[in-house]
């Protein structure tokens, strides 16, 4: 039963919307504010920005984060930088050309109106962040730096050193740490959400569990925000922390939410290869090594030779070949793409095979080695670290590894999921990226949902729907339920004593998703990975093996309690990857592409954002439908040639 | 470069179950060791043995594993993160040590930091510190344009160093007495050097020391054992940056 | 008030930096009283006269109250500090390596040389200050003759060595605590923290070196007396 769903989009001219919206919306009076208290799982960008603005009107918050302090949260990892259109360096850029590039990189997958309000509230993003202290890099005068990133025309991005995500992150942690002080905020660390708590339809609450004693917490509210990053994590390996994980919102799935556009991934093309077998995590090396390396495989098939030995007529500068304009610049997508081409071709490179070079040798020729080192050396230091190889005198290898994820829980204009008081902000949502995330975008939008947009659209739930009419406290039955299926589970898991590790499972659902799920996708693989998901999902819950007890911390519960949802989501990616015949962004399906080998997109019967809709255990679930269209960016093909 | 599984470490891991229970060292024999192998990677290998063996894994904090979350910590040979410089943990490789080699391994020790297990400890006393006044007090929605405040490179690049805290506590782990001047010091800096952070300039340094006074960290004895076991390489000039903040608050404060 | 500025005065920096300001001053003290030393070297009637013309003014007795308290409070805080530096650390590691770029002989054992100073402060007073009461007249004013005190006194090899060991117990003392001490009161600056730093070292060789070269002059110029 496929369901039409609205995203409750306001009418009216798109530069107006938001700020109408906003006078539309109602207000909570002042002194009520402190009536209500609301539930923030996870502390990321957009958890700790929404957590501290929302303390600053005067809600109660209650504040949730895995790590051991909301500071840790794997917002701290993104390095290259945060976009808005200031216009600083007077290069053209204005609000409509941001929205206009974003819904356009986005491969015209995402809603127009929310990627507009996100254009324009980057600004004010900048202007929040410098106020608290935030270290942006400046110009000799005092004024910002910005640089171009992801390919961008203009020059829009700012940032601190390589370590922006850090800082944005630092500046909201300690904004939060302001409310804490004043007591507005209550921050429990070591807690991770297990069950979602609906009362009449309506989230009321979770249950958590926590790490360090094992004991199931009941914690009640009159919303519940859910900040919880993405799941690239469903690979086994990707740039994502150890602890990111998707079971936050997989609980919201299962009681009700929509789950939308699964199967859009992001593919990060410069990544530090896999090494071996013991890997646990992928390390990403900045996009902005593309300005000056060039890309590069020997022509010849299964070439031993060392690179400075493969003269320059025996290699393929594939990406300068194929897209003379943009070189190796093109976006992230059809880089990472490329590059799994000529590895699956048998030309990869590196003791294992999978890896292309990028190369400094001409840079280092043209600009100078100081030059090279002063722009680059950081990331060159850690690539060394990491491989043990110099990189000044020798090719990096490098290849693409999961990164981001674009689909997430549905959210309609409120930032609010199919069940009534629960929102969803930050990665874990789906709404602004569409198919295809460009560089600078996801601080961007994390702290634009926590700064700018949740305290208008809470505000305007809580006066409508009225939740402090109807306390709830932990007593009530559907706590008691909620808390009993969260032990049940874990009692369950605890029970198996199989005889695998909990990472050996994951590590097999990620070679399937990778295999299947990866890079390019075709209707067979992803018939075949959706039966192999299945078939290690049973297995799993017969033959996982989870060592130790319930009490006190027990890291392979915690893991397998992750995984055992991975399996599920596994699944839904592969099943929206393949009712998705059309090639979109970073969802490139075989059967469809032009003749060049780019992504072509079907916008006749897939403009659309497929809403997936739980409906039991081992039941297909419903694809609901959320038609989008653009009135303000027209429909066109993305061409890098 | 090499996939060669070709080392093998005789461990000594500091294992104990609960907060209040006695630990002690505990001996483990690893093979199998891949000199590409991170630090943790090579924990991890230790785990799946110990796992398999029906044994409870080894508890160790951890999560981006690219060196910038500061949830990693261990002292390893003596030495918070591990014997290179400016790296953590995390981000240390087996390539590093050799066949053969004796490695011991404990956590973080300091009063203020009590122990979980194994090798977690609670560090929360740094988001207590950070709470007495680690920040602007800014309201979302209150900012002027961003480049009404002219801050010269000079300035933001130090306040930037500064902040390139991590707060993995390495400092207090390192140092004879535990102290935490070199955390503090590095948020104090930050914002002392910043014209954002005037204003509350000097309620801020007293506020965060006396809160760091108040959770039982040590005094510093100027050693600078922080600083080269800093994994992102923080100055001690902060600390005298911070004294020096500390002085002035003390003789023209109100309060 | 009062509770507050107790509570300034117990802070953690201020307590360093009173250690600090009471180590410079001793500092100060240090190079008086080897410049007045080295007079020594001019002879018994110079040494004499200005050992007289200190002991003699009124204000001596001032002098050395505030003298013995700066003593006093250095020693007393620095135990207090040690203390509770101790405490913050209950459990000790198992391994514990110094980097090789931090911490020095010199840091690592300030406590113990600050012993070893006390120890040798107690015997130098006991056995000048309040030693053999020997007196001579210079220029018709009788006195105390702590020249002859001195050479008799370093006649002895052993002495001598003592000496000479609390002395270079001072310089790696001073060579810590004087940079110690001003970045303790947050004077620091890329480029005079180096110059401190230099001085730090320079100043500790000339007080062991001035200090020990007295010793050894009695013993070797005057040792036949």
């Amino acid at each position: 039963m496929s369901k039409k769903i609205d995203g409750n989009v306001p009418q009216g001219p798109i530069e107006e919307l938001w700020d109408k919206h906003r006078f539309k919306m109602k207000l909570v009076n002042p002194a009520n504010k402190r009536k209500f208290k609301i539930i923030i799982v996870g502390t990321g960008l957009a958890g700790a920005s929404a957590a501290s603005t929302l303390a600053e009107l005067g809600y109660e918050i209650d504040s949730f984060c895995i790590q051991d302090s909301p500071r840790r949260a794997h917002s701290i990892a993104a390095q290259g930088g945060i976009n808005a259109a200031k216009n600083y360096p007077n290069d053209g850029d204005s609000v409509w050309r941001l929205f206009y590039d974003t819904v356009k990189g986005g491969d015209y997958r995402a809603r127009e109106a929310n990627v507009y309000r996100l254009a324009q509230v980057a600004n004010n993003i900048i202007d929040q962040c410098a106020a608290q202290g935030v270290p942006f890099a400046r110009d000799y005068g005092g004024t910002l730096a910005n640089r171009s990133f992801g390919g961008a025309q203009v020059s829009r991005t700012f940032y601190a050193r390589g370590q922006t995500g850090q800082q944005l992150l630092l500046g909201a942690y300690s904004s939060m740490m302001k409310e804490v002080n004043k007591g507005k905020i209550k921050v429990h660390t070591r807690q991770e959400m297990v069950e979602l708590v609906l009362v009449d339809g309506k989230a009321r609450g979770i249950i958590t569990r926590n790490i360090i004693t094992g004991e199931f917490e009941k914690h009640s509210g009159d919303a519940v925000l859910l900040c919880t990053g993405g799941y690239g994590n469903v690979y086994f390996l990707s740039t994502n922390a150890m602890t990111s994980n998707s079971s936050a919102a997989w609980k919201a799935y299962k009681k009700g939410a929509y789950f939308a556009n699964p199967c859009y991934t992001q593919i990060h093309p410069t990544c530090i290869p896999v090494h071996g077998e013991n890997q646990s995590k992928l390390t990403l090396m900045s996009e902005s090594l593309r300005n000056d390396g060039r890309v590069w495989v020997p022509k010849a098939k299964a070439d031993e030779r060392k690179a400075a030995d493969i003269p320059d007529e025996e290699r393929d500068y594939y990406l300068e070949r194929k897209y003379p304009s943009f070189g190796n610049l093109v976006p992230r997508d059809v880089a990472s793409r490329n590059g799994k081409q000529a590895v699956d071709e048998g030309k990869g490179v590196g003791a294992t095979k999978v890896a292309v070079f990028l190369d400094f040798r001409d840079a280092i020729k043209r600009d100078g080695l100081d030059t090279i080192k002063e722009k680059y050396g950081n990331l060159f230091d850690m690539y060394n670290r990491i491989t043990d190889e110099d990189p000044y005198s020798v090719p990096m290898r490098i290849y693409p590894a999961v990164h981001y994820t674009m689909g997430g829980l549905w959210v309609d204009y409120h930032l609010q999921t199919s069940i009534p008081g629960c929102f969803c902000l930050g990665e874990a949502n789906f709404s602004d990226h569409g198919a295809n995330r460009l560089g600078a975008s996801a601080l961007m939008q994390g702290l634009a949902d926590g700064y700018f947009v949740i305290p208008y659209t809470l505000g305007n739930y809580l006066v409508t729907e009225k939740p402090d009419q109807n306390k709830i406290d932990t007593d009530h039955p559907e706590f008691e339920t909620s808390l009993k299926s969260a032990k049940d589970r874990f009692n369950k898991l605890l029970g198996i004593n199989g005889g695998r590790s909990v990472d050996s499972f994951h590590k097999e659902l990620g070679q399937y998703m990778w295999e299947y799920v990866g890079m390019a996708r075709n209707e067979a693989g992803l018939k075949t990975g959706i039966k192999k998901i299945a078939e290690l999902r049973a297995k799993f819950w017969k033959d996982v093996k989870v060592t130790g007890t319930n009490d006190g911390i027990n890291i392979e519960l915690e893991k397998a309690n992750r995984v055992a949802d991975f399996l599920e989501l596994g699944e839904l990616m592969a099943r929206d990857a393949l009712e998705r015949p059309e090639s979109c962004g970073g969802h490139f399906r075989e059967e469809s592409q032009t003749d060049e080998n780019e992504a072509l997109r079907q916008d006749d019967n897939f403009c659309h954002v497929a809403a997936w809709e739980y409906t039991g255990d081992n039941k297909e679930p419903n694809r609901n439908v959320e038609e989008l269209d653009f009135p303000n960016v027209p429909l066109t093909q993305r061409s890098y040639k | 470069m090499s996939d060669k599984n070709n080392m093998t470490l005789n461990l000594k891991i500091w294992r104990q179950e609960g907060a209040n229970v006695k630990g002690s060292i505990v001996d483990y024999r690893l093979e199998g060791v891949s000199p590409d192998m991170s630090f943790l990677e090579m924990l991890d290998l230790l785990n799946e043995n110990l796992i398999n063996q029906g044994q409870d894994p080894v508890a160790f904090d951890h999560d981006c594993r690219e060196g910038i979350c500061g949830m990693c910590s261990l002292m390893i040979n003596g030495q918070a993160h591990g014997p290179e410089r400016e790296t953590t943990t995390c981000q240390l490789h087996m390539r590093k040590f050799k066949d053969g080699d004796t490695i011991v391994i404990e956590p973080w020790r300091a009063k203020a930091f009590p122990l979980h297990k194994d090798l977690m400890v609670d560090r929360s006393a740094f988001d207590d510190i950070m709470s007495a006044g680690g920040y602007v007090n800014v309201s979302t929605g209150n900012a002027q344009d961003a480049n009404s405040i002219l801050i010269g490179k000079d300035k933001a690049e130090l306040a930037m160093d500064a902040a390139s805290c991590i707060g993995c506590a390495a400092c207090v782990a390192s140092c004879k007495n535990a102290s935490a001047m070199l955390f503090v010091s590095a948020k104090v800096s930050q914002l002392a050097l910043l014209p954002q952070g005037q204003e509350e300039a000097s309620t801020r340094v007293q506020n965060m020391v006396s809160k760091m006074d108040d959770l039982g960290f040590g005094n510093c004895t100027n050693e600078a054992e922080c600083e080269a076991q800093c994994p992102k390489g923080i100055k001690i000039s902060n600390i005298s940056r911070m004294n020096r903040e500390y002085l002035k608050a003390s003789v023209t404060a109100h309060h | 008030m009062a509770s507050k500025l107790m509570k300034t005065l117990n802070s953690s920096i201020v307590k360093k930096q009173m250690m600090a300001v009471s180590g410079l001053m001793l500092c100060g003290f240090l190079v008086s009283h080897l410049i007045g030393n080295c007079l020594i070297y001019v002879g018994a009637e110079a040494f004499n006269t200005y050992a007289h013309t200190l002991i003699t003014n009124p204000l001596i007795y001032l002098a050395e109250a505030i003298l013995a308290s700066l003593f006093l409070f250095h020693i007393g805080m620095g135990i207090r500090l040690t203390v509770e530096n101790r405490k913050a650390r209950p459990d000790r590691y198992f391994v514990k390596q110094h980097s090789g770029a931090g911490a020095t002989f010199a840091s690592a054992t300030m406590p113990y040389t600050g012993l070893i100073i006390l120890a040798f402060l107690i015997y130098h007073l006991i056995n000048f200050k309040y030693g053999p009461y020997y007196t001579i007249s210079h220029g018709g004013v009788e006195m105390r003759d702590l020249y002859r005190l001195l050479i008799e006194y370093f006649s002895a090899p052993l002495n001598v060595f003592i000496y000479i060991a609390c002395m270079v117990a001072l310089g790696i003392h001073l060579s810590h605590g004087f940079w110690s001490a001003f970045q303790s009161l947050g004077v620091d600056h890329p480029k005079y923290t180096p110059c401190i730093k230099l001085i730090a070292k320079l100043y500790a060789v000339a007080m062991t070196v001035g200090y020990s070269a007295l010793p050894l002059y009695c013993y070797l110029a005057k040792g036949g007396y």
